[in-house]
């Protein structure tokens, strides 16, 4: 069964989607990951324009984490006033992100910018996981909670201006550090089509010392409401964000998310990371290859916006 | 008297002449598309048209006489494309130079009797811009490019639509079925870009054009396809708002039916 896609203008096989849709599912529920990151390279991949892919993803992106943020806030995991004030940095960022999308595209550039954030972050994240999941199971001490590092001092940030209160976190931090963070999340957002929890999560840990048990609800809830803006956004400003794709994708996502989830309970935490830092390596390494290898044909044909 | 004898015999030759006009009218062509309205709806997985027509006062003895030559061109709205190349930066292949081009046609099949280069000469099918190598393309205003970097530009663009699929040529497409009854398959890719069509059918007989006709076809998106383009295009901000909230819905919809037993 085929359908023709409104905004990609080209017929799609809807079983394919379906289970592309499913197969990212179930990676993001298996890994408790996004998924988007998996979903704009195979989009491109499957002939998808890379505008319309990322556009798309970043909506797919809201199916798959809304709720795990609605659970997570039901639970009280949420600090509500720093995701507030990190989702104001991370609308402006995915507000920039769009509008370099559409200048990156008019010069040719974007599908060149994606595959090199791919490369840099997927690269760095996933040797990062790996070689940590890899030493966790070497350790393999059932009982060993997740590394704690001391709290150490952290002059530069200490000293910035502007200090707020967070008391969910127990935290009186300047609002500048998460206003850059999610400024930074929400424009990497906004180009790779994905929520940016793998970066969010990490720079609450490390730089604004959130306490462990609020980072993932906090980021999710974020993530969610930036991906919503990024959707918005690129609908408005670059029209690509294709509903019929979406709407495949995300009914294949949300089934596989839930298979994935049950699947992800029977493995051991140190296996799935090392499998999830192979992945994302796997992925990076993809674009990588495409950056390098000479492409079979040099030129290419681009459309010009407004023009049909 | 001597005058009206030459009178006489110049209006004897005029009859002659007519006479002679009536016996052997000039040849043209008639033709039309079979469909005059394309639907592009949600089912859309390309299609086919069939152009047929007719050699007026045909003086063909049998259809396989060849004694005319026919090419038929349907061509699409015309629309600025750019052609990128891509070098290799620091061991990266960047896009690092590119031509615009005004007016390409989008979508361009040409079917003819027989190779197109053995019906009528460079000259004619230029000012005709029957085939792909004769259609006119030039790059944009201010952009002053050698010719033979136009060339290499126009070839690229050329061969990635034919790689697409939107540019077609058949060398034998055209078939006569009778003395003066042609016709012609022309198939719609899938990804034919939407707007109107134009079919043009030209009529040749040794290397001269003896007429030429022309025809529309529309070609429009329909039903829930058109509803949904319009409304993205006309309303973007409702319809990112209307894409988030379906997709909001049917995680919590999702997350709601497979909840685990309290």
């Amino acid at each position: 069964m085929t359908l023709y896609l409104p905004i990609a203008e080209m017929p799609v096989s809807v079983i394919l989607f379906l289970a592309l849709g499913a197969t990212v599912g179930f990676l993001s529920g298996l890994f408790g990951v996004g998924g988007g990151f998996l979903l704009t390279p195979l989009l491109t991949f499957l002939g998808i324009p890379p505008g319309v892919a990322v556009a798309t993803s970043t909506s797919h992106v809201v199916a798959s984490s809304v709720s795990g943020a609605m659970t997570q806030h039901r639970r009280g995991n949420v600090d509500i006033k720093l995701a507030l004030v990190m989702l104001a940095g991370g609308i402006a960022g995915s507000y920039i992100g769009v509008a370099f999308v559409k200048v990156l595209t008019a010069r040719g550039l974007f599908q060149l910018t994606v595959s090199l954030t791919y490369v840099v972050f997927l690269g760095a994240v996933g040797t990062l996981i790996l070689v940590e999941g890899i030493n966790a199971a070497r350790r393999a001490r059932p009982g060993g909670s997740a590394s704690t590092r001391k709290p150490g001092q952290h002059g530069w940030i200490e000293g910035l201006p502007f200090k707020m209160r967070f008391p969910r976190s127990k935290l009186y931090i300047s609002v500048v550090p998460p206003i850059v963070i999610g400024t930074f999340v929400g424009f990497i957002s906004a180009i790779m089509g994905i929520g940016g929890g793998f970066v969010m999560i990490p720079a609450m840990i490390y730089l604004l010392r959130v306490p462990t048990g609020l980072v993932i609800g906090t980021s999710l809830f974020q993530i969610v409401f930036v991906s919503a803006a990024a959707t918005v956004l690129h609908a408005v400003e670059n029209k690509s964000v294709d509903i019929v794709l979406a709407l495949i994708l995300i009914v294949g996502g949300v089934l596989g998310a839930q298979l994935g989830t049950m699947a992800g309970e029977k493995i051991r935490g140190e296996h799935l990371r090392v499998l999830l830092g192979l992945l994302i390596l796997l992925v990076a390494a993809r674009m990588a290859v495409g950056l390098v290898v000479k492409p079979s044909d040099l030129f290419s044909l681009a459309s010009v916006p407004g023009a049909s | 008297m001597r005058t009206l004898v030459g009178a006489a015999v110049v209006w004897m030759l005029a009859l002659m002449g007519g006479a002679l006009a009536q016996q052997r009218p000039p040849e043209s062509v008639e033709a039309d598309a079979s469909t005059r309205q394309v639907a592009i709806t949600s089912s859309f997985t390309g299609t086919e048209i069939l152009v047929f027509g007719t050699v007026e006062n045909s003086r063909q003895p049998s259809p396989e006489a060849g004694t005319y030559d026919v090419i038929v061109v349907v061509e699409g709205q015309a629309a600025p494309a750019v052609v990128r190349e891509k070098s290799r930066v620091a061991g990266i292949w960047i896009n690092t130079s590119s031509m615009r081009f005004d007016a390409v046609p989008s979508y361009y099949a040409i079917a003819s009797t027989r190779p197109i280069d053995e019906i009528a000469g460079n000259a004619l099918l230029d000012a005709k811009q029957i085939g792909f190598d004769h259609i006119h393309m030039s790059p944009s205003g201010s952009e002053t490019a050698e010719g033979g970097a136009v060339q290499t530009y126009k070839q690229a663009l050329i061969r990635l639509k034919e790689g697409q699929g939107v540019y077609v040529k058949r060398d034998f497409g055209v078939t006569f079925i009778g003395r003066s009854l042609f016709r012609a398959t022309i198939s719609l890719p899938p990804n034919v870009p939407v707007g109107p069509l134009t079919a043009r059918v030209f009529l040749f007989k040794e290397g001269r054009l003896l007429g030429e006709y022309e025809s529309r076809v529309g070609l429009r998106r329909e039903g829930i396809e058109r509803f949904i383009h319009e409304f993205a295009l006309s309303q973007p901000l409702a319809y990112g708002i209307v894409t988030v909230l379906l997709a909001a819905g049917a995680g919590l919809a999702a997350a709601f039916a497979f909840r685990k037993p309290a």
